[in-house]
C-alpha cells in the first residue's frame, strides 16, 4: 500500500492550503474511506465540519457516508464489522473524554482480533492538555494499552503524514486498530497539504518489508515435507489470520491437494468451507467433538495464523498429544512458541506460505486416505446433535432452520456467549468474512452494531446479527441507528431469560448459584423496544411449529427485522472442554456420542535435522 | 537470569510510555530503565534489565520489536557487551571516620563531588557487581541518600 502513494503521480490536491481537519477527511478519502462511523462533540468540530463540507462539494457517488451510533462504542463495532466483513480499513471519529473512551472497548476487541481500524480522536488544544479540561482524557496513554499503535498529533505539519501511516499501520504485518488523537487547534490549523508520505518508521518499515519479503525456502519445504512424509494423520488448525491474510483459497488447495483434513478456531471459521468433506468445523472449548477427537488423533499439526489460545489449548501440555511433529505459520513472531513450541516454523504472510508449500509439494505424494476415512468415521459418529423431540424452542433447532433458509451464504454476527457458541457451531459458512464475533475479547454487545458495519460495507449480502437478550441489552440504544438509517440487518434476539454461559458454567461449577445472571424477573419487552425504535418488523417467537415459517417471513422481509425467539432456558452449550482442561475431559452432553478414550502414548521421539529457520528480526 | 536490553526508538512523544506499557501490560518486570538520546537526535537508546527465564525474555524482545516505534530490540546479554551504571551516595561521616571514606571512595576510583559538615556525596560508577561491593561497604557509616542511574551498555566492537 505504501508503494501506492510513493508511485502514484501527483495528487490534484497537492499543494493547496487546507486545515488539519480538511487534510485528515482527504487522506481518509484516499484510503479509500466511503463510510465514517462516529459522533461528534466540541473538541471534533473542525473535523465534522469538514465531512460536511467536503459532502456538500461532492456529488453523491463519491461524499462519504456517516453513521451517527447511540454510543461511541457502536461506532467502534460497526466500523470492525465493517473492516471484518469487508478486509477494507474501517474508520471511526469521535469527540475528545467521554467520546474516546467509550471506544475503549472496541479498539482492544480490534486489537484483540487482529481488526484494522483507524480511530480518529478530537482532543483539547494543545494549550490546554494536562489542565484537567473540559472532556479531557489522556487519551494516549488509554489508547497505548489497547491498541496497535497511537499518535498524539501536537505537530500540524504532521497530521496529513500521520492520518496516511495510520491507515498502514492498521492494514500491515499482523492487522490492528490504530487510533489518532488530535488536538482541536490542530484540526484548525491550515497548512499545505502535500497528497503523499508517510512518517519515516525505520525499525516498523523494515520489519514490514522484510515479512512482506519472506519466502519459504527450498530447505524449509524440504522440512516441511519430510515431517508430512512421516506423519500418518496430519491436520491443519487455522485461525483468524487465514482470514486476516485473504488465504483461504490457497488453505483450501493446500489442504484438497494433500488431502489434509481442517479444523479452524472460532475467528477462522469461515477458511474452509464448512460443509466440506475435509472441514472438521471448530475446535476448543466449544468445538465439534469429531474436531476435537481429530486433534487427539493427529501425528502432524499444521498450525496457520492460530495463537494457541487457552479457549483452543486447554490444558496445554496435553493439546495434541499424540502430535510428533507441530509446524506454526504466523505473520506475528511473537505467537510462535509463546505458548506451543513448533518444530517447524514460518514467520510470515498466511497466503504465500501456503502457495510457496503447494508449488513446493508439487511431486509429493502421500496418501492419507486411511486417515481421512477415520475423518468421516467420526464425523459420522459424533455429529452435532440436541434433543429433535424437545417440545421448547431449542436454539439449535432455531438455527438449523434458519440455515436452511439462508443456506450458508448469509454474513452472521453475533454478541457473546451462549447463542454465540450455537451459531458458530450450527450454521454452515462456505466463504471467509461471513462470520464476525468478538472471540479474543469476547464483548457483549458487539452483534448490533457489527451488523451495521457489515451490512454497510456489504450491502448485497444478508446480514443477521442471532443475539443474545444479554448482549443485546449492553448495545440496544443501536437498534435505533438501524432504523434511522434504514439499514436492512436482521436480528434475531435469543431471549433465554438471563446471562445463558455464566449459567452455565454456574451449573457446572458453582452449586447452580445463579448469582446475578438470571433475568426472568425482569420486565424488558424487546419486541415493544424495536417496534418504539420503527421497526416494522418486530415480533416474538415462542411456538415450535412456528418457527420456520417465522424465520422464512424474518429473513424475507424488505427492510430491518427483529425477531426474539424465546428458548429454553436450560439450554446447554455442548461440547465442552472446561477452563484449562484437556479434551480427553470434554462433556459432550447428552446427545453428542462421546467416545471412550485411551490414554494416549506420547508420540515416539523423532528427531529430523531441521535446518535452521532464518530469525526475521 | 538477568538480561540487558538494549532498545532504539524512534524518539517521539509517548515512546517511553508505550514500551513501559507493554511491560506493564503484559506483567513483565523491569529492574531498571535508562532512556536517552543517541548520537542521532531523532533516535534514543534504552537500556532495560530484566529478570526471567529464555521464554521470557524471548516472548519480551519479540513484543518490543512489535512496537511501532522500536527500531530494534537486542538482548546484550547474548553477546560481548559493556555495561556502566553512575552512582551518587551520600555518606553520613564525623570527623573521625572521613578519612576512611574518602579512602573507601578512592580505591573504588570514585569522585567526592560534595562535602559539608556531617556528609561526602560520592559519584561511583561501574557494573552492578563493583557498585554493590561499594554500597556494602558505605553502610555502616550510614547512608543518609543513594540514586542510581540504571544500568546502560553496548555491545562491543
Amino acid at each position: 500500500m505504501t508503494a501506492e502513494h510513493t508511485t502514484k503521480q501527483r495528487h490534484p490536491l497537492a499543494g493547496k492550503t487546507m486545515s488539519g481537519a480538511e487534510m485528515i477527511i482527504q487522506v481518509l478519502v484516499d484510503e479509500g474511506v466511503d463510510t465514517i462511523f462516529g459522533y461528534s462533540g466540541g473538541a471534533i468540530l473542525p473535523t465534522y465540519d469538514a465531512i460536511f463540507r467536503y459532502n456538500a462539494a461532492h456529488k453523491r457517488s463519491e461524499q462519504v457516508r456517516l453513521i451517527v451510533p447511540a454510543n461511541e462504542q457502536g461506532a467502534g463495532f460497526m466500523a470492525a464489522g465493517y473492516a471484518r466483513a469487508s478486509g477494507r480499513v474501517g474508520c471511526f471519529i469521535v469527540t475528545s473524554g467521554p467520546g474516546a473512551t467509550n471506544t475503549v472497548t472496541p479498539i482492544r476487541d480490534c486489537a484483540a482480533d487482529s481488526v484494522p481500524v483507524v480511530l480518529i480522536c478530537g482532543q483539547v488544544p494543545c494549550a490546554a492538555i494536562g489542565t484537567d479540561a473540559f472532556q479531557e482524557a489522556p487519551v494516549f496513554n488509554i489508547m497505548s494499552s489497547c491498541a496497535k499503535h497511537v499518535f498524539l498529533v501536537k505537530e500540524p505539519g504532521e497530521l496529513e503524514a500521520v492520518a496516511r501511516t495510520a491507515f498502514e499501520i492498521a492494514r500491515t504485518g499482523r492487522p490492528g486498530p490504530v487510533v489518532i488523537d488530535v488536538p482541536k487547534d490542530v484540526q484548525n490549523a491550515a497548512g499545505v497539504f502535500q497528497g503523499g508520505g508517510l512518517l519515516n518508521l525505520r525499525g516498523y518499515h523494515d520489519r514490514m518489508a522484510a515479512l512482506a519479503a519472506a519466502r519459504v525456502s527450498r530447505e524449509q519445504a524440504k522440512a516441511f515435507y519430510e515431517m508430512l512424509a512421516r506423519s500418518d494423520r496430519p491436520l491443519i488448525y487455522a485461525g483468524g489470520g487465514v482470514i486476516s491474510a485473504n488465504a483461504a483459497r490457497e488453505l483450501r488447495a493446500f489442504s484438497q491437494a494433500f488431502n489434509i483434513p481442517v479444523v479452524t478456531t472460532l475467528t477462522g471459521i469461515g477458511s474452509v468451507d464448512t460443509t466440506s468433506e475435509l472441514s472438521l468445523h471448530m475446535l476448543g472449548m466449544h468445538g465439534t467433538a469429531h474436531a476435537n477427537y481429530a486433534v487427539e488423533d493427529c501425528d502432524f499439526l499444521i498450525t496457520i495464523g492460530a495463537r494457541f489460545d487457552d479457549r483452543v489449548a486447554g490444558k496445554v501440555s496435553d493439546f495434541a498429544p499424540r502430535a510428533k511433529y507441530i509446524a506454526h505459520i504466523d505473520i506475528d513472531a511473537a505467537e510462535i512458541g509463546k505458548v506451543k513450541a513448533a518444530q517447524w516454523v514460518f514467520v510470515g504472510d498466511a497466503k504465500t506460505a501456503l502457495a510457496d508449500l503447494c508449488a513446493y509439494g508439487k511431486h509429493f505424494k502421500k496418501d492419507f486416505t486411511k486417515w481421512v476415512r477415520h475423518i468421516r468415521e467420526l464425523k459420522r459418529e459424533h455429529p452435532m446433535n440436541y434433543d429433535r423431540e424437545a417440545s421448547l424452542i431449542l436454539p439449535y433447532y432455531v438455527i438449523q432452520c434458519l440455515n436452511e433458509i439462508t443456506r450458508g451464504d448469509a454474513i452472521i454476527t453475533t454478541g457473546v456467549g451462549q447463542h454465540q457458541m450455537w451459531s458458530a457451531q450450527y450454521f454452515d459458512f462456505h466463504q471467509p468474512r461471513s462470520w464476525i464475533t468478538s472471540g479474543s475479547m469476547g464483548t457483549m454487545g458487539f452483534g448490533l452494531p457489527a451488523a451495521i458495519g457489515a451490512k454497510t460495507a456489504c450491502p448485497d449480502r444478508t446480514v443477521i446479527d442471532v443475539d443474545g437478550d444479554g448482549s443485546m441489552r449492553m448495545n440496544l440504544g443501536e437498534l435505533e441507528t438501524v432504523t434511522t438509517y434504514d439499514i436492512p440487518v436482521k436480528i434475531m434476539l435469543m431471549n433465554n431469560l438471563g446471562d445463558g454461559m455464566v449459567r452455565q458454567w454456574q451449573r457446572l461449577y458453582f452449586g447452580k448459584r445463579f448469582s446475578g445472571t438470571d433475568k426472568s424477573l425482569h420486565k424488558k419487552d424487546f419486541v415493544k423496544t424495536a417496534q418504539a425504535d420503527g421497526f416494522e418488523f418486530a415480533r416474538r417467537l415462542d411456538d415450535k411449529s412456528k418457527v420456520k415459517q417465522m424465520l422464512r417471513d424474518f429473513v424475507a422481509f424488505k427492510g430491518p427485522a427483529f425477531l426474539e425467539v424465546m428458548i429454553d432456558q436450560e439450554a446447554g452449550v455442548y461440547p465442552m472442554v472446561g477452563p484449562g482442561m484437556s479434551y480427553r475431559e470434554m462433556i459432550t452432553g447428552d446427545y453428542i456420542n462421546k467416545r471412550e478414550e485411551e490414554t494416549p502414548s506420547p508420540p515416539p521421539e523423532e528427531v529430523i535435522d531441521m535446518t535452521k529457520i532464518p530469525d526475521l528480526f | 537470569m538477568e538480561h540487558i536490553i538494549t532498545v532504539l526508538v524512534e524518539n517521539k512523544f509517548g515512546v517511553l510510555a508505550q514500551i513501559a506499557g507493554m511491560f506493564s501490560g503484559r506483567g513483565f518486570n523491569i529492574d531498571s530503565l535508562a532512556v536517552g538520546e543517541t548520537q542521532d537526535p531523532t533516535v534514543s537508546r534504552m537500556t532495560i534489565v530484566v529478570h526471567g527465564d529464555d521464554k521470557v525474555v524471548a516472548q519480551i524482545l519479540k513484543q518490543l520489536n512489535k512496537l511501532v516505534y522500536v527500531i530494534k530490540a537486542e538482548d546484550l546479554t547474548a553477546i560481548k557487551f559493556v555495561e556502566r551504571e553512575l552512582m551518587l551516595i551520600k555518606v553520613e561521616t564525623t570527623a573521625k571516620n572521613r578519612r576512611e571514606v574518602l579512602e573507601i571512595a578512592d580505591i573504588f576510583r570514585s569522585k567526592i563531588v560534595d562535602a559539608q559538615h556531617g556528609s561526602l556525596t560520592i559519584e561511583a560508577s561501574g557494573n552492578g557487581d563493583k557498585l554493590a561491593a561499594l554500597v556494602d561497604l558505605l553502610r555502616v557509616y550510614g547512608i543518609k541518600e543513594l540514586v542510581r542511574t540504571g544500568r546502560i551498555g553496548l555491545a562491543r566492537g
